[in-house]
């Protein structure tokens, strides 16, 4: 069941020559992981500020065509609607923290605050989170003193709080370091497991690779390419045209290929290598 | 061996709210190299190299730079041997043209006539450019701003450029474009590279420092840092995917980085247990 629906979707903002989206036909599932790639200045951004209505009831322009998301025309449903469906995270913790509460917990507690949660559950669930994503050792610090990555776990962690149905990650782990980043992955997919449908947009392919159960492409503001994940991130020709680097795991075995060391599936992820290895050693 | 150009000495950094972000740091960075510094967020990667230009004074010990102690300059000052190349791009362009954006650090450094416009041509065709100068920053996608913004440091001419996670928001298309830079720069320039990208790190570094909890855990070339997994793992960190394949088979060499190095090793280790059967 279609959860998100782009239905010949067009976005122009105001004083803009050119459309930053161009006629987007794109059906969502509910419960599905959902990747987006393609490069800088594509529209990815745009893309996922359309589904909670960023676009556009923040931002001037013109639609053409509908999105409807959970039941709702984004054009005709008001922000405050939308919200309580979608969460969204964007690139840079700046623009995410309200800044209304001096400390981690209480910046935690601010979305519950503003939909009237009962204290004992509010406190409950901003342990919860705390825990979740490792703010123990920060939880009493102003989160504009900490630094990128920890206000931009603080800043996801605000938005999971509200236990939104459909996810929006708009490049979440851009600032992050390395353990942050698979934190956060292990995370979004444990919401997943939950039911929760996660639209990720993101450069790190190969977590992309791990977790994601389609993958589209959107390149030059137009979809380029929908496909289940394995099939989109192993068509390295269809990759290079899009001006996106396919996996080392993929590079590796496209090399083997061409040096008849190896015959047989191009790899995506860590396990699919560790095979190829051990059957190249074998033969 | 080359003379040092920044060197560090028993380095101590109290931030004015109490936090500690640096402990007795020790460091001498040589011309020439490209030094790496990883770490995860917190660890004071950034704290470490505000110092370099004097965006930061030590709280205890030193900092200098071609032996000049960084108390005694202001960033101004020492600004034409340390150029720093902040994260996020929008925190650094503000003129309303290209060519302005990269005229201004030359110009107020004192550069006039042909000497200002060759060093602002210089500085845009090295990072591919030139051809952008009219337009207005803001206007340029995300790649094309991080190298604008590279661009205008250049133009000053440091002995040393700090790069302060250089592929941030980067397509893949920009990241390989910084790699080249990093690579290209490294001739005239100490080059200072801050980046989460342990694959970017394994190809360019000639020296990686690791931090952790406000020090220098350890250091060396990324072959000796990327084996030492026990180590990367209480940092939080992990080796490039390639070297990650090579460390999970067995009689493998450790210290793998590249696909070429993998397939040399994959070669070599055939005919190494072909011979032993």
């Amino acid at each position: 069941m279609a959860i998100v629906e782009f239905k010949n979707f067009s976005w122009n903002y105001s004083g803009y020559r050119s459309k930053v989206l161009r006629n987007i036909n794109l059906s969502i599932n509910k419960g599905e992981f959902f990747g987006i790639i393609g490069g800088v200045g594509s529209g990815r951004t745009t893309f996922c500020s359309a589904i909670m209505g960023l676009v556009p009831h923040l931002y001037p322009g013109n639609i053409d065509g509908e999105l409807i998301v959970d039941g709702l025309n984004t054009e005709k449903s008001s922000m405050s609607d939308l919200s309580t469906r979608v969460g969204l995270i964007m690139q840079s913790p700046d623009t995410q923290l309200t800044g209304a509460g001096m400390n981690v917990e209480e910046e935690l507690s601010f979305g519950l605050e503003n939909l009237g949660t009962p204290r004992k559950e509010m406190i409950k669930r901003v342990k919860k989170m705390i825990k979740l994503i490792g703010l123990e050792s920060f939880k009493y610090r102003n989160p504009f003193e900490l630094s990128g990555g920890q206000q931009q776990k603080v800043a996801i962690a605000s938005v999971l709080i509200m236990q939104p149905e459909i996810l929006v990650l708009d490049e979440p782990t851009a600032q992050l370091d390395p353990l942050g980043t698979t934190l956060v992955f292990n995370l979004i997919k444990k919401l997943a497991r939950k039911g929760i449908t996660i639209i990720l947009n993101t450069q790190k392919i190969d977590y992309l690779a791990e977790f994601a159960d389609r993958v589209a492409i959107l390149n030059d503001n137009e979809i380029r390419k929908v496909g289940k994940t394995r099939e989109v991130l192993t068509d390295i020709n269809l990759l290079k045209k899009n001006r996106i680097i396919s996996s080392d795991f993929t590079q590796l075995s496209n090399e083997l290929i061409n040096r008849k060391l190896y015959k047989g599936a191009l790899c995506m992820t860590l396990n699919d290598a560790k095979e190829m290895i051990s059957k190249v050693k074998r033969g | 061996m080359s003379e040092p150009v920044i060197k560090i000495k028993d380095l101590t950094f109290t931030y004015p709210a109490g936090v500690t972000a640096l402990r007795e740091i020790n460091l001498e960075i040589n011309k020439g190299e490209v030094l790496a510094v990883i770490g995860q967020n917190g660890s004071g990667k950034t704290t470490l190299v505000k110092h370099f230009n004097g965006l930061l004074k030590p709280s205890r010990g030193n900092v200098l730079v071609n032996n000049n102690n960084t108390k005694k300059f202001t960033t101004a000052q020492l600004s034409r041997t340390v150029g720093y190349v902040f994260q996020d791009p929008d925190d650094q362009i503000f003129m309303s043209k290209v060519y302005k954006e990269i005229e201004f650090g030359p110009k107020n450094l004192g550069l006039k006539g042909s000497e200002l416009k060759r060093s602002v041509k210089e500085a845009l065709e090295i990072v591919g450019l030139w051809d952008l100068r009219r337009k207005h920053p803001l206007d340029l996608n995300l790649n094309e701003k991080k190298l604008i913004a590279i661009s205008s440091i250049i133009a000053m001419k440091p002995e040393v450029i700090i790069l302060d996670e250089p592929t941030t928001g980067q397509d893949h298309h920009g990241v390989k474009k910084v790699e080249s830079l990093i690579n290209e720069l490294s001739r005239n320039h100490t080059i200072i590279v801050i980046s989460h990208n342990m694959d970017l790190v394994s190809r360019v570094a000639s020296r990686v420092i690791v931090m952790y909890d406000s020090r220098i855990l350890f250091q060396g070339t990324p072959k000796k840092v990327f084996v030492k997994n026990a180590l990367l793992n209480k940092t939080y960190l992990k080796p490039p995917p390639i070297a990650r394949l090579a460390q999970s088979i067995k009689g493998f060499k450790r210290d793998v980085l590249t696909i070429d190095e993998f397939i040399d090793e994959l070669i070599s280790n055939k005919s190494r247990s072909s011979k032993s059967h």
